[in-house]
Parts: structure tokens; sequence; C-alpha cells
């Protein structure tokens, strides 16, 4: 017990990122890369589903994120999820890579907000993070015609008209509400298993 | 696709830098998001074959180059077998798209997963003057996604022991439940990795704030420079010719 209590205060005062903390937030980056790929490459043969991806990859890798922040509780492993994400998810398209660390920054604030104790402040920030999921996007909202042009020679005429059919002026607000609700239930999910697993484990 | 743990360039013809093969993953994303048929995306991905087979992999580029033109052919001719929407043609089409996407991307990540070792990354990301905040993290990136590959591949048998399927009926009938069997087993076994990873290099000393020396001699020889130069070269041609005549101009 007197041994716990030791590693806890360490971990407090010990405010800087250490290597260590570095190693779990590069390697929770993997993890959430390849279920990230994995779900929106699984998806994205139905057009319905590639526009929704935001909100089945938010119910998926909640769990992934909300243990890489709870782990390390300090500043720094969200950001670097956000950047290791736009790196992979939006590279070519320079404003929805900024876009994307954005997210990861409000939600790095939101954490702060709650001190890195506050348990509420951490499933939150979620809520902000996912946010980036509608970022590699920014192409068929802002450029919509080059975007639709392009998907003809990427997945062929009948797939682009059906993403034409979905591809309407306020599609950008209805992906942001289903990147927060998908990420809400993802982080009703989260809190569960890490309740029912992890901190039994003594993982988090 | 098997990923090995440990990159292997014993058998390399030309070593190349690390650096270089990182060119070549940025390459490979900023290209395949501009084209996907066409003369040029079959030259782009021989070159990447190429230098994969280069690194002490002929067997991996061969099958992948088959592979990316079996998938070319099929798409080609699906597009030119006119128009009917039917939802075998779209599924097909879709198919050889994801393929053709995604191909020359896992080629160069395999192209740095199986021939680059960890220490050959690190010192090569070092010598790029990058913060050490930045080179621990990427690297681990890299050295992660086989990991995570192995450690799915162990669940999926151990599920497949227990009589739960993976099957795509499953997956739809209980959604939360598959979430909940993959997930947790993988967070578990992934985290012990990652304990392992950490106590590893803070015995190495990662963690002191000086700089580094290293066994690994990192340099940038005539052969990168070619391959850098053509993979720039190749990148900014199908750019241009993508949207200065659009995708069609190809």
């Amino acid at each position: 017990m007197a041994k716990k209590e030791l590693t806890q205060t360490a971990q407090v005062s010990d405010k800087k990122l250490r290597t260590k903390d570095l190693i779990y937030a590069g390697a929770f980056g993997a993890i959430y890369i390849v279920l990230m790929l994995l779900v929106v490459l699984g998806t994205s043969a139905i057009p319905v589903l590639y526009i929704i991806a935001p909100f089945t990859v938010g119910v998926v890798c909640a769990t992934v994120y909300e243990l890489c922040v709870l782990k390390v509780r300090k500043f720094g492993p969200a950001l670097i999820l956000g950047v290791l994400f736009a790196l992979v998810a939006c590279s070519g398209n320079v404003l929805g890579m900024v876009l994307a660390v954005l997210a990861a920054v409000v939600a790095e604030l939101i954490i702060m907000a709650g001190k890195y104790k506050s348990k509420k402040m951490f499933l939150l920030s979620f809520l902000a993070f996912n946010l980036n999921m509608v970022c590699p996007y920014t192409m068929l909202y802002f450029h919509r015609d080059e975007f639709l042009a392009r998907s003809v020679s990427f997945y062929g005429q009948t797939f682009a008209d059906e993403l034409a059919k979905y591809a309407i002026n306020g599609l950008a607000f209805i992906q942001i509400a289903l990147a927060l609700v998908g990420a809400g239930i993802g982080v009703l999910i989260a809190s569960k298993l890490i309740r029912k697993h992890f901190e039994k484990a003594n993982i988090v | 696709m098997d990923f090995s743990l440990n990159g292997d360039d014993s058998k390399a013809l030309v070593r190349f830098d690390p650096r270089t093969k990182l060119f070549i993953f940025l390459a490979c994303g900023v290209t395949s998001l501009y084209t996907y048929s066409g003369l040029y995306i079959l030259l782009f991905a021989g070159a990447v074959c190429g230098v994969l087979a280069l690194s002490g992999k002929p067997w991996t580029a061969l099958k992948g180059f088959l592979l990316f033109a079996v998938a070319l052919y099929i798409k080609e001719a699906v597009d030119h077998a006119g128009s009917s929407a039917s939802v075998v043609v779209l599924i097909v089409s879709v198919l050889t798209t994801i393929v053709l996407y995604s191909l020359p991307t896992i080629l160069s990540i395999l192209l740095i997963v199986q021939t680059t070792r960890i220490s050959q990354f690190l010192s090569a990301l070092t010598a790029m003057h990058l913060p050490i905040k930045a080179v621990i993290p990427i690297a681990m990136l890299f050295r992660f996604i086989p990991t995570v590959q192995d450690e799915w591949n162990g669940i999926r048998k151990a599920m497949a022991f227990r009589g739960i399927s993976l099957s795509f009926g499953s997956v739809l009938r209980h959604p939360g439940k598959t979430i909940e069997y993959v997930l947790v087993p993988l967070l578990f076994s992934t985290i012990g990795v990652m304990e392992e990873l950490a106590a590893a290099a803070l015995a190495r000393g990662m963690d002191i704030d000086v700089k580094r020396s290293s066994f690994e001699e990192v340099r940038l020889h005539a052969a990168d420079y070619i391959v850098m130069l053509l993979f720039a070269g190749l990148s900014t041609t199908i750019v241009v010719l993508v949207t200065t005549k659009g995708a069609a101009g190809l």
C-alpha cells in the first residue's frame, strides 16, 4: 500500500512527459490508427457507411483514447495521438490536417481544465478529439465538385452518384453531430469497460 | 502481408537510409490521394516494389506488384465493360479500388517495417534533428503496427477456440459484445508489451537529456538521392497531371 502511494505522488509531481509516456502515446496511437483504418476500410464499400464513419470510429476507438490519456495523465498524449492521426488520415489535405491537430489541442485543454484528475473531463475530451474524424472530409465540403470528380475515378460512377446524393449542403453539420453522438456512445462504452476491466487490474 | 517484428536487411542489395524509406511512404500517401488508374500509378507501384526488392524482399515485392497489376486490370476491364449499375459491378470496382488505393502505402510500410531495424530508424530520425518527443512516438507507431497484428491473430484464435466467431453476421448482431471481446484482450496484451518496452528503453538510458551516441551509421548515399529524386519526380508528375488535366487525363 505504501509503495502504491509513493508511485502515485511521484506521478503527480512529475509534470513533464518522460520517455515512458511517449512510448505509451506512440503505441496507443498505433492501435488507434489500426482500428480506425479497419473500421473505415471495412465499411467504406457502402456510401452511407462511408459518410457516417465519424460515428462508427467514435464508438469503436473511444476506449483506446481514454486508456491512453488516463494512463499518462499529463499534457501531451492526446496531442501526440492527434498529430499521428493527422499524418496518417489527412496526408495531402493541409486544411484537414490543421483542423485535426486543433481538435486534439481542444481535447488537451479540456483535460487540463479537469487538472488531470477529473475523470469526467477525461471522458468529455474525447467528444472534442473525435471531431478530427470530420477533417478528412473537408475536401467534400469546400471542394465538393472536385472531390466528386475524383471519386468517379476512385470508386466508379455508380459510387460517386450515390455519394453525391448524400453530399448535401449541411453535410458538415450532420457529420459533426454524428461525430459527437458516436463519441458520446463510445465514451459510455469506454467508461463501462474501464470500470469493469482496467480499473480492477490496476492499469489506469 | 505478414509484418515481422524485427526488420532484417542482411539480404539487401542496396541498403537504403530509413529517411529515404520515410520519403517513399510520404510520396505514397500523397500520390494515392490523386490517382488510382492508368499507366502512371502502375509505374509508381513498380518503383515501390523495385525498392522493396533491392532492400532484400524480392518475393514480397513480386507478389505485391502482381496483385496490383491484376487489380488494375480488373478495374480497367470493369470500367470499359459499360455502365450497368448492378450491385456486382459496384462491389467489384470498390474492392479493386481499395486494393489500388492502399497497396502502395502498405508496401511502403512493409518496406519500413521489414527492412529497417528499430535502432537504425531511431538514429535516422535523430539525424533529422527532430526532438526526441517526436522521434519516439513515430518510431513506436511503426514498431507497434506488427505487434497489434500479432496480438490480433492470437485473440482471433483464442476466440475461435471458445466458439466465438468474428463473422460479419455476428458482428452485426452483437456490436457491443464484439467491441468488448476484441478490445479488452487486445488492450490488455498490448499494455503488457508497452510496459516491457518502456522498461527496456529506461534500461538503455533513453530518459536522460544528453545527446545519444549510436553504433548505427546513418548517412545518405548516392542511391538514396537517386531514389528520392525518382519518387519526387513521379509524384509531382502525377499530381500536376491530375490537377491540370483532371483525373481522366491519365
